[in-house]
């Protein structure tokens, strides 16, 4: 029996041998391929940092007052120049920020250096210089193949240790960055799990990031999604003068052309893909350079098919890729089939106009004006998705009025958002989302506005008059009673300042 | 001690049989049943609703049972007596609700076991109002209209406690008591329509249809039976009804014809021109209908409507209810064709207006309300189709269609008005005007879905769009798709969209869409292309 069992193991002792070397060699094949990398998987690590931030918003019911401070958590890395890249939402509203190292319990003071919240990204620098010592910086390489492996890491919840996860790359698409809420880039999904935490944190292949994770999808299940180098790459070049600029939009909405119908209604060439412009937005980088009708054909080099997308990266993506990638100012040349022949436009590139009201704010107290305690604000994106305030008549002012009726939306919708009771405005203490459309007869253009048309107001003026498009009876307050109470309204609400106007944002209204 | 307890032993009994005998004395007698086996019936109703969703589908059939009272007629008013299988003109009354969309109404006498067809003869969905008859003699012998008596108060110190029937099955018919809460206005959300309305309580166990019973006569009918609270209407109005139905074509009841606000502070009034001593209210809109419709425009302040005098929040001393809403005056007091004058204060003088009391009337808004009895309406070219915005039509998105709905339908109800949408870049006035022209507003046209066809390749996605333009015709009505479809430009046929929707404008070629509509006629089982 032992000299079986001993034949048995010489036998398997030679068999273990001959398979360990092609074993060998395989791990070596595959840590050539792992490793033929700049970074090594500790370097990586050492430079995934946790970041913890004390959070405050402001409330957007009572615009003079700030929420609880908040905490919360999520992840970033460390590049070029002792920069650490994380995402927007995860340094947003910041207060205090705290960035921990691998393994270690020390938080180091931080500084957000830049922010870009239409990309969600942002850059931080840790005050003190010791933090960086025997750090790597990752390097940010190119957009990953499909179906190609990737790693993710990060601070998710549920421990405080780096997590690393793997996964494919399963998608590469234009898709909506939740954190400003309209804005949609380019974006890649891998089912590698990203969770609340991973935020900020690198998507690595072969030891460069290839993109930074952001979001995932709560109704799907292992969806993550992680922001592309070139967007990163745009969000670093467009902050070398010091200031963000933002993402180019060139300002169109475009229909399809796959329907045979309307390609031969419009006398389209065969085989020529392009897409219809169908609404050309005022003040945008097209308005002026195209037209309602233009069948857009080429985007610099790249070919429109009929459904509007472009090659690229060996994907097909929305030709607004090519826009997305530039910077304001830039020129964009597109190709043009208009009244039956091909001419070639520039435009130059602009950001998208009315884009603060119409994405999230962060990092911004809200603009307000107290007159007579009927309290003013701007109507923005944070105001209208408040609990309760999504009534037709704002919905129409925010989103419809300026798509229906071009060029007719105010620098500012100016709403009553609620009323402070006192003596001077009884009878309206339940007033609320009242849209201000003129006051004593002049339209108003902007809060900055209004509290202009307030102040220059002569003293002998008997009442104010508020008037709404969706209000028949006008909202009249007493001019000096208005006045005589004011300081005794703010005193009786504990409000501070009975404004906050923003200068810089109203120019053309002072 | 002892002795506090043998007095009290002593005296717990016949003070206890005195108060028994006392309440029993208070607590009147509740009416005798008998009479009401020959004045309400049983009815149960087959209704099927139409699918507005597929628009030449039906919905579900569901059953709803309640009861109709037997009524006849003023002797003025007849209706197709000969088909009604009675000489006394005789009908029953019912609500509308419990009939609309009925593809059969069984009605069932206490005495007869087999149940009767009953047919509808007319309808005031807005009053929640129906009269049927039914084509058979037997069910008409021994049968008595209900005596009707008008509501009394319950601040009237003579009020009685008012009754309603009890039906466990049809063998077993009891009373059950209750007491008026007040007399109210009501609006029930699916008209823009105001009536009176009784809020009753005690009475629990009654369903709609249901005779309302007070000093042993009908004083109204049971509208429905709510947690904590039943509805009613009062005799009056029923009887006004019965009075208008004969008239041709059928008028509503007497209602408003303006909307109102009340004034906030003395600065509006100041700004307004209105003296603040002088009670009233102010008139944010009038209506295409109603009483006061011709002679008054926005921004008139009422203050006396016929003889009462209005207060800031539009109540009046009520002759027999008390300070009431002035739309109760309109029960009983203000009828229509009456004279009555209207003291308005406009543009900060006192004006007097002669006017009469007018009817409510239905379908004269840009996005209907609650339409019944009648099929959607629908075109379909190329498989697009076309469909007015209605009540019905939102309502396809369930119970909580005011927040799913889609937000642009949403504002069109809301601001019930289609012109802002042919006007771009242009401010709106039409609802500034004093008067509404028009008889028939512009309605909402939308591709409510695309029915997929490889004519329609491309297009598939569109849904919910308001229709502008086709052929470069523009769309107020569904009426104008069928013409503009006959009048293609260059061999094709163009839609517009509304700005926001799906896409703006679609093609299809004139050359295929006979073939394509043919096909998808067949494909999708769809009777007919065009619902008129």
């Amino acid at each position: 029996m032992n000299g079986f069992r001993c034949e048995f193991l010489l036998k398997d002792n030679l068999q273990f041998r001959k398979y360990f070397w092609i074993l060998l060699l395989i791990v070596c094949v595959w840590l050539a391929l792992v490793s033929s990398v700049p970074a090594s998987q500790n370097s990586i690590e050492q430079s995934v940092f946790r970041i913890t931030n004390y959070q405050q918003s402001p409330d957007w019911k009572s615009p003079w007052k700030m929420k609880p401070t908040s905490q919360g958590l999520g992840s970033g890395f460390l590049i070029h120049d002792n920069w650490i890249l994380t995402n927007a939402h995860v340094v947003s509203d910041s207060r205090m920020l705290l960035v921990n190292k691998i393994s270690s319990p020390k938080p180091f003071l931080a500084d957000v250096l830049a922010i870009a919240h239409d990309s969600d990204l942002a850059l931080l620098k840790v005050r003190d210089p010791k933090f960086y010592q025997g750090l790597t910086p990752l390097e940010l390489g190119g957009i990953p193949e499909l179906r190609s492996r990737v790693r993710a890491y990060g601070y998710p919840v549920g421990g405080k240790e780096l997590s690393r996860t793997e996964g494919v790359v399963s998608r590469i698409e234009f898709g909506t960055y939740v954190h400003p809420g309209i804005d949609s880039h380019l974006l890649i999904q891998t089912d590698s799990a990203i969770n609340p935490g991973n935020s900020g944190g690198p998507v690595t292949q072969s030891g460069q990031a290839i993109g930074v994770a952001f979001q995932s999808n709560l109704r799907l299940n292992d969806v993550g999604y992680f922001i592309p180098v070139p967007l990163i790459n745009r969000f670093l070049t467009d902050i070398k003068d010091g200031r963000y600029d933002g993402v180019p939009e060139i300002g169109i909405e475009t229909s399809s052309l796959i329907n045979q119908h309307y390609r031969k209604y419009l006398g389209l060439p065969e085989d020529t893909g392009g897409i219809l412009v169908e609404r050309v937005v005022p003040h945008s980088s097209a308005d002026g350079v195209l037209l309602i009708g233009d069948v857009l054909t080429k985007i610099e080099d790249l070919q429109i098919d009929a459904a509007g997308m472009v090659r690229y990266s060996e994907q097909q993506v929305t030709f607004f890729i090519e826009a997305e990638n530039r910077q304001i100012g830039d020129p964009l040349q597109l190709q043009v089939w208009r009244k039956g022949k091909f001419i070639n436009l520039t435009l130059t590139l602009k950001t998208p106009p009315f884009g603060s009201e119409m994405r999230n704010s962060y990092d911004e107290l809200p603009e307000y004006v107290i007159f007579g305690g009927l309290v003013f604000i701007a109507l923005n994106r944070n105001y209208i998705h408040s609990p309760g305030n999504i009534t037709p008549p704002l919905a129409y002012e925010h989103w419809y009025r300026e798509i229906e009726r071009p060029r007719t939306r105010q620098e500012q919708v100016v709403i009553v958002t609620r009323v402070l009771p006192s003596p001077v405005n009884s009878g309206y203490t339940n007033l609320h989302n009242f849209v201000v459309s003129s006051l004593n007869g002049k339209p108003v253009r902007s809060l900055a506005h209004l509290e202009k048309i307030l102040k220059n107001m002569p003293l002998e003026t008997t009442n104010v008059v508020f008037e709404s498009e969706w209000h028949k009876i006008p909202l009249v307050l007493n001019f000096k009673e208005s006045l005589d109470q004011h300081n005794s309204v703010l005193k009786r609400y504990g409000i501070i300042d009975g404004s906050r106007i923003y200068a810089d944002k109203n120019k053309d209204s002072q | 001690m002892k002795h506090n307890n043998f007095l009290y032993t002593l005296l717990k009994w016949p003070i206890t049989a005195t108060v028994f005998l006392f309440t029993s004395v208070l607590q009147a007698d509740p009416p005798e049943i008998k009479p009401w086996f020959q004045q309400a019936v049983l009815l149960k109703s087959y209704q099927q609703s139409f699918d507005w969703r597929t628009p030449w589908e039906k919905r579900e059939i569901r059953t709803q049972s309640g009861m109709a009272l037997v009524v006849r007629l003023p002797v003025s008013v007849r209706i197709s007596e000969s088909e009604n299988g009675n000489n006394n003109n005789l009908y029953l009354l019912t609500t509308a609700e419990i009939v609309s969309d009925a593809t059969l109404i069984e009605v069932t006498r206490k005495d007869i076991r087999s149940p009767f067809q009953a047919k509808l003869v007319l309808m005031d969905y807005a009053a929640n109002l129906a009269l049927l008859q039914i084509n058979n003699s037997k069910f008409w012998r021994n049968l008595r209209p209900v005596k009707w008596t008008p509501v009394k108060s319950s601040t009237d110190h003579e009020a009685k406690d008012i009754y309603s029937l009890k039906i466990k099955s049809q063998d077993e018919w009891t009373m059950e008591s209750g007491t008026i809460d007040r007399m109210t206005v009501g609006h029930r959300g699916v008209s823009n329509a105001w009536f009176p309305l009784l809020r009753l309580n005690g009475i629990s166990k009654s369903g709609q249809g249901y005779p309302l019973l007070q000093d042993n006569e009908t004083a109204g009918m049971i509208l429905d039976v709510g947690t904590g609270e039943t509805k009613a209407m009062p005799a009056a109005m029923l009887l006004e009804f019965l009075k208008h139905a004969g008239s041709n074509p059928y008028q509503s009841l007497a209602h408003r014809g303006f909307i109102w606000s009340k004034l906030p502070q003395s600065s509006t009034y100041n700004h307004l021109q209105i003296p603040l001593e002088k009670p009233g209210i102010w008139i944010s809109r009038v209506l295409p209908y109603g009483t006061g419709s011709d002679v008054l425009m926005q921004g008139d302040y009422l203050t006396k409507l016929g003889k009462w005098t209005l207060s800031h929040d539009g109540k009046v001393e009520h002759p027999d209810w008390g300070i009431s809403l002035f739309d109760l005056l309109f029960l009983a007091h203000l009828k229509v064709g009456d004279s009555v004058k209207l003291e308005v204060i406009r543009e900060g003088k006192p004006v007097v207006l002669q006017t009469k009391v007018s009817a409510y009337k239905e379908n004269s808004r840009s996005v209907p309300l609650k339409i019944v009895g009648t099929a959607p309406r629908y075109v379909i070219e190329g498989g697009f189709l076309f469909q007015e915005l209605t009540l019905n039509y939102l309502r396809i998105w369930g119970a909580n269609w005011q927040t799913r709905a889609p937000m642009r339908l949403r504002l069109f109800l809301e601001q019930n008005k289609a012109v802002s949408i042919y006007e771009n870049n242009k401010t709106d006035k039409s609802s500034n005007g004093s008067k509404i022209s028009s008889e028939h507003p512009p309605r909402i046209v939308l591709v409510s879905q695309v029915i997929p066809d490889p004519v329609n390749i491309g297009y598939q996605k569109l849904s919910n769009a308001v229709v502008l333009k086709v052929n470069g015709k523009q769309i107020r009505r569904l009426e104008d798709v069928s013409t503009a479809f006959l009048n293609p430009i260059n061999n094709f046929h163009r839609i517009d969209f509304l700005p926001g929707s799906e896409r703006l404008s679609v093609i299809l070629s004139v050359a295929e869409l006979a073939d394509a509509n043919q096909r998808i006629k067949n494909n999708f089982r769809i009777p007919k292309l065009q619902s008129f």
